[in-house]
């Protein structure tokens, strides 16, 4: 491990004054549960000095303002997994975060940290984007609002420059009428990174027509988004199995369209398929 | 003597329990002195390459550097090893693998030794890789050492297969494969070099086997084992896997100790551990068999070729044990066994718990379960049928005098499970997407080394002017009980309480070589030696105890920490009191204990013999859930019965048990250290997946108890048999879920859903250049990564 100096702001504007006027290659540090590893290996990393962000009480919590849910980036997986607000509003989010490591990498690892990795297997990336998720990144220049599905461009690579922090997290609560759920396949019970995920949401009608859907695979497209080709097969429909197995069907051709057909497309191409089926029928 | 015992067949508490829960126990890398420097290693940069020069200038003048070493400067022997000495502590002309090392660093921190490493100059001349052991085995593959990349042909012959497969009604013949694994013990290898006072040095270490590491350091130094003391820190597990690796370590640190005469630590980050460390051998197995109509076997042919990687460490053994045991605990008359072992430019392979059993046990369980089908009965009837009884000639022609208790573990195993009824509802159940399955797996083991080498070992005991006792032996603890084993031994035979003996971590300088703690024979070597050495202690002790009470000796016993009138149970002396009237009158309160094993034999040409004195027995049943849809299996519920002979204490037998199935379920499942040409993929726990607490199922133990003679009050061996069935059950139990077989493990998501492994097509791995750190980044890259 090669020498870095370290920071730890207390407030949101001395942190952004650190990363704009000072070391121009540092990192900033939440739970550490990425950073740490990556400083490990001297090969990948060469950050000069680290911005610990984790004594700024502004970047912590759950609330709710009107019709949104807000979750600071510090905010830990334990703690979104103890959310009534998550649990009411968002349930897809506490699976797919109840999913994430073990428990002392839930107790550490944060919200923020999980989205500013951007790693292709990030847990808490599809449901939030299912959620129609944005946040908001802040900078001595000033603040800024992304949707999720615009942020990343590709594995570990954002749309954030350097010198930015992310501050917040958005989406609005789910409709009464939604059915959300997360589907993780993942090697073992615990400890597993996913090889294939998938968040879904599905609002219905009294006739049982739906009127809304979502469907974000994980670790299955170049970058993440929803998958509007399948999207478009549910809504107006009352859902039959087969529609659903329809559904699994179009997202892993869509998938196959921006991946081309690789090493690993024979497992993934009919195993996405169920997985969204699956996510699919946990919602009806 | 006679009757209950107080002692033995106890949950006695673990002599190591109280350090290692309250974390006084020290460990490799706990041990610090003053003026101690960080010794590193530069390993090599391609899996196989010439080395054309070192120039180590710019690393040497690097403030804070001590001492840097190529095998030019190592004063003794370079080489070393067990059977075949052909390993290198540092590699001199050529790298034949990519943990091998090339030079040492010694400085006066991590940091800095670090630095000098990068500040080495190595040029190499890229030779051609060879990375598959049956392609190692053709005409015109790049040679490793000497003319032939075959370094081991055992043989078993008996019977005609000729005649055999003529009388059979058909034949199966099978391809299996098995994977690299690592040992992932918890503690990477660490040790700690000490120059000693009056020349030679000391070593304290994460070490399995001292007495082979010792000699090897000998030699290294060109001194005698005298000046050559190895001490065993507490051990945070080895599983067979701190050996060699361990050797090569103590050598390098002694060495650099040597050279700037200050200690030297040196400490493997996991990385540099999964790297260098050996690993179990894949083998690819091909087994034909002939049988009845009736399901009667009438031949066997069997065919191994195991990846011995670039070394032959342990392989010669390994591999022994796999063609004695290659037909399984079955009746055949006609056998033909031929197994070989090929060197590669992958990881050298060696001991891991199991020993060469593993593999076949998974091929000849599968076969087993194909056998079954054929015929048309059930896995547990098939096994009944062929399965060894008492007084049963083995593939070797080796006529078992012990009680064979196969059926009775394997009954047993079934019926815990409710294996009969649940295989057949599962067979028939309709084609859900989630698919219950049950299987069945079981075996016979050779007891401790067998023909394989010399076999005994020491232990002394040392009574105490106030009636505490020490205890020290030359098999080791590894975490795996052999101390409270031994002490629950000693304080059996001298009527005291456990907590009165103090056990001494293995130092080569107090005890005798007794071998390698292997094999599984801690108990039965360890603790034999414990109890000669305690029953010459007790007779000195009883006489002693005459001579004071006037009580005849055959009158006296020792109990509950006294001496006792047998006949009247009057208690006429604290042991305390007892021990100190021994020391005044001048009598030895010491014994050395020393045990020899009974006679084996191996005719290496004829293959045939009386491998092993005694044997095991165990079986093991597993239910699992496939998801047929995705290709996850989770084990849902497991037993295993093992007879362990005697059970010297019930929970420590009980904890091997459940370890030995959660490892053998990462084995069926989960792990595999993969290597593609040359250069190994997983460096570390992110992407070697071991089974977490959430993965291991309830394990419902049954200890089967059918004492022997040839060990301490009757018990045999526990360590290695409750690892090798885990993974056959399994992937029978898969097979019963869904129709399909797996022959090649792990039995992951792929392998299950598509039944063959995917593979990537990409460069990486099948380009030499800078192996080394391609195989650093990626394995940082790749966590998380998107394949
Ligand atoms: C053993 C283990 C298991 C894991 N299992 C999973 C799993 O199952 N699923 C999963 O999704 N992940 C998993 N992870 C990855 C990791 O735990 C999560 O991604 C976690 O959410 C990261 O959060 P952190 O606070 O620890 O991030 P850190 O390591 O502190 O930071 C991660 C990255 O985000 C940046 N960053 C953090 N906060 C901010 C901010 N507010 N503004 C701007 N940049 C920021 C950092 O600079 C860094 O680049 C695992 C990690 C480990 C070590």
């Amino acid at each position: 491990m090669r020498p870095f100096e370290y920071y730890s702001p207390r407030t949101l504007s001395e942190a952004c004054n650190l990363l704009a006027e000072g070391e121009p290659d540092s990192k900033i540090l939440a739970g550490g549960t990425d950073v740490l590893v990556e400083m490990r290996k001297s090969s990948a990393w060469s950050s000069k000095a680290i911005v610990d962000i984790t004594r700024i009480p502004s970047l912590r919590g759950i609330g709710e303002s009107g019709d949104w849910i807000i979750i600071k980036p510090l905010t830990t997986h334990t703690e979104v997994l103890h959310s009534d607000l998550v649990r009411t509003h968002a349930p897809l989010l506490q699976t797919a975060v109840s999913t994430i490591g073990s428990p002392q990498i839930r107790n550490r690892g944060t919200v923020g940290g999980n989205i500013m990795n951007a790693a292709a297997c990030a847990d808490t990336v599809p449901p939030l984007i299912a959620l129609d998720a944005e946040i908001m990144l802040k900078s001595t220049s000033g603040e800024r609002v992304i949707a999720l599905s615009e942020f990343f461009v590709k594995p570990y690579v954002t749309v954030a420059r350097r010198d930015e922090i992310l501050v917040e997290v958005r989406f609005p609560k789910l409709p009464a009428n939604a059915r959300s759920s997360f589907v993780k396949l993942g090697r073992r019970n615990a400890l597993s990174i996913a090889r294939l995920s998938v968040a879904a949401v599905v609002c219905k009608d009294e006739a049982g027509v739906v009127t809304d859907a979502r469907i974000v695979p994980g670790a299955a497209f170049p970058r993440w988004q929803r998958v509007p080709e399948a999207e478009k097969l549910l809504i107006g429909q009352k859902p039959s199995k087969e529609l659903l197995v329809e559904g699994g069907k179009k997202v892993s051709e869509v998938m196959i369209s921006f991946t081309g057909r690789r090493w690993s497309t024979e497992y993934k191409e009919p195993v996405i398929a169920v997985l969204v089926r699956r996510a699919l029928e946990a919602c009806e | 003597m006679v009757g209950k015992h107080k002692i033995i067949g106890k949950p006695e508490r673990r002599v190591d329990a109280w350090g290692k829960v309250t974390g006084k126990a020290k460990y490799a890398e706990d041990y610090t002195v003053g003026h101690q420097l960080w010794g590193k290693v530069l390993r090599s940069k391609y899996p196989h390459a010439k080395i054309l020069s070192i120039d180590t200038s710019k690393a040497s003048e690097l403030l804070g550097v001590e001492a840097v070493l190529t095998a030019r400067e190592i004063p003794g022997s370079n080489v070393f090893g067990i059977v075949v000495k052909n390993q290198q502590i540092l590699a001199d002309e050529r790298v034949r693998f990519l943990g091998d090392g090339v030079a040492l660093v010694a400085a006066k921190s991590k940091e800095i030794a670090d630095h000098a490493l990068a500040l080495i100059d190595v040029q190499y001349e890229l030779l051609p890789v060879v990375s598959d052991p049956e392609e190692a085995l053709r005409p015109g593959a790049p040679l490793i050492h000497g003319d032939t990349n075959e370094f081991v042909h055992h043989k078993v012959r008996k019977g005609d297969v000729a005649k055999g497969f003529a009388e059979a009604d058909f034949t199966i013949e099978r391809k299996f494969k098995t994977q690299f694994v690592e040992h992932a013990y918890i503690e990477p290898e660490a040790v700690l070099a000490e120059p000693a006072e009056q020349g030679g040095v000391k070593i304290t270490g994460s070490v399995q086997n001292l007495f082979s590491s010792r000699r090897s350091v000998a030699e290294a130094l060109g001194i005698s084992l005298n000046r050559v003391q190895i001490i065993q820190s507490t051990l945070g597990g080895s599983f067979g896997g701190k050996d060699e690796v361990m050797t090569s370590m103590c050598c390098r640190a002694a060495l650099l100790a040597g050279r700037t005469g200050k200690p030297v630590k040196m400490v493997n980050t996991r990385e540099e551990s999964m790297l260098e460390s050996y690993k179990r051998h894949p083998y690819v197995l091909y087994y034909k068999w002939g049988a009845k109509k009736d399901g009667t076997i009438t031949a066997m042919e069997i065919r191994v070729v195991a990846d011995g990687g670039a070394y032959a460490s342990m392989s010669p053994f390994v591999t022994w044990r796999s063609v004695v045991q290659a037909t399984g605990p079955y009746y055949c008359e006609n056998v033909k066994t031929d197994v070989y072992a090929a060197y590669t430019n992958n990881n050298y392979t060696g001991a891991m718990r199991g020993f060469g059993s593993p593999q076949v046990d998974f091929a000849i369980e599968s076969m087993m379960d194909e056998l079954a089908e054929a015929v048309g009965v059930t896995p547990l009837e098939i096994r009944m049928k062929n399965g060894f009884e008492g007084g049963a000639v083995t593939a070797t022609g080796q006529k078992l005098a012990h009680t064979v208790s196969l059926k009775e573990v394997l009954s047993k195993a079934a019926q815990e499970l409710g294996f009969e009824e649940k295989w057949r509802r599962y067979r028939d159940a309709k084609a859900v997407a989630k698919r219950r399955g049950v299987g069945l797996a079981c075996s016979y083991r050779g007891v401790s080394l067998g023909a394989e080498g010399v076999d005994a070992a020491q232990t002394t005991v040392s009574v105490q002017t106030d009636g505490s006792v020490i205890v020290s032996s030359g098999v080791t603890d590894m975490g795996q009980g052999a101390q409270t084993q031994m002490a629950q031994i000693t304080a059996e035979v001298l009527g005291i309480s456990v907590d009165r003996i103090q056990f001494l971590n293995t130092n080569t300088s107090g005890v005798a070589d007794s071998g390698p703690t292997v094999a599984s024979r801690g108990t039965v070597m360890g603790g034999l030696a414990a109890k000669n050495a305690a029953e010459k202690v007790r007779a000195t002790l009883l006489e002693v105890g005459s001579e004071l009470t006037g009580t005849p000796v055959d009158a006296l016993d020792l109990a509950d920490n006294y001496l006792v009138n047998e006949r009247t149970n009057e208690r006429l002396a604290s042991f305390g009191e007892l021990t100190a009237a021994c020391f005044n009158k001048g009598r030895p309160m010491i014994g050395l204990g020393w045990h020899k094993a009974p006679r084996t034999s191996w005719h290496e040409e004829e293959g045939k013999g009386d491998a092993y004195f005694t044997f095991v027995y165990g079986a093991n049943a597993a239910e699992v859930e496939v998801d047929t849809e995705t290709g996850r299996v989770n084990v849902i519920d497991f037993v295993s019965v093992h007879d362990v002979g005697k059970a010297i204490n019930r929970a420590m037998v009980t904890g091997q048990m459940c370890g030995g199935v959660a490892m053998g379920l990462g084995y069926g499942l989960l792990e595999e250290f993969e290597i593609e040409a040359g250069i190994p993929k997983q460096l570390n726990f992110d992407e070697y997946l071991i089974p977490t607490s959430m993965d291991v199922p309830r394990i419902k133990t049954v200890i089967v108890e059918n004492e022997d003679p040839a060990g301490p009050f009757g018990a045999k061996s526990v360590g290695e048999p409750t690892n090798e069935l885990a993974a056959p059950a399994i992937v029978n139990a898969i097979y019963n879920a869904t129709g399909k077989r797996v022959y090649e493990i792990p039995a992951n998501l792929e392998r299950v859903f598509l039944g063959h492994k995917l593979t990537r097509h990409d460069k990486r791995g099948s380009e030499q250049k800078n192996a080394f750190d391609a195989v650093m980044v990626e394995s940082c890259k790749v966590r998380g990564g998107s394949e």
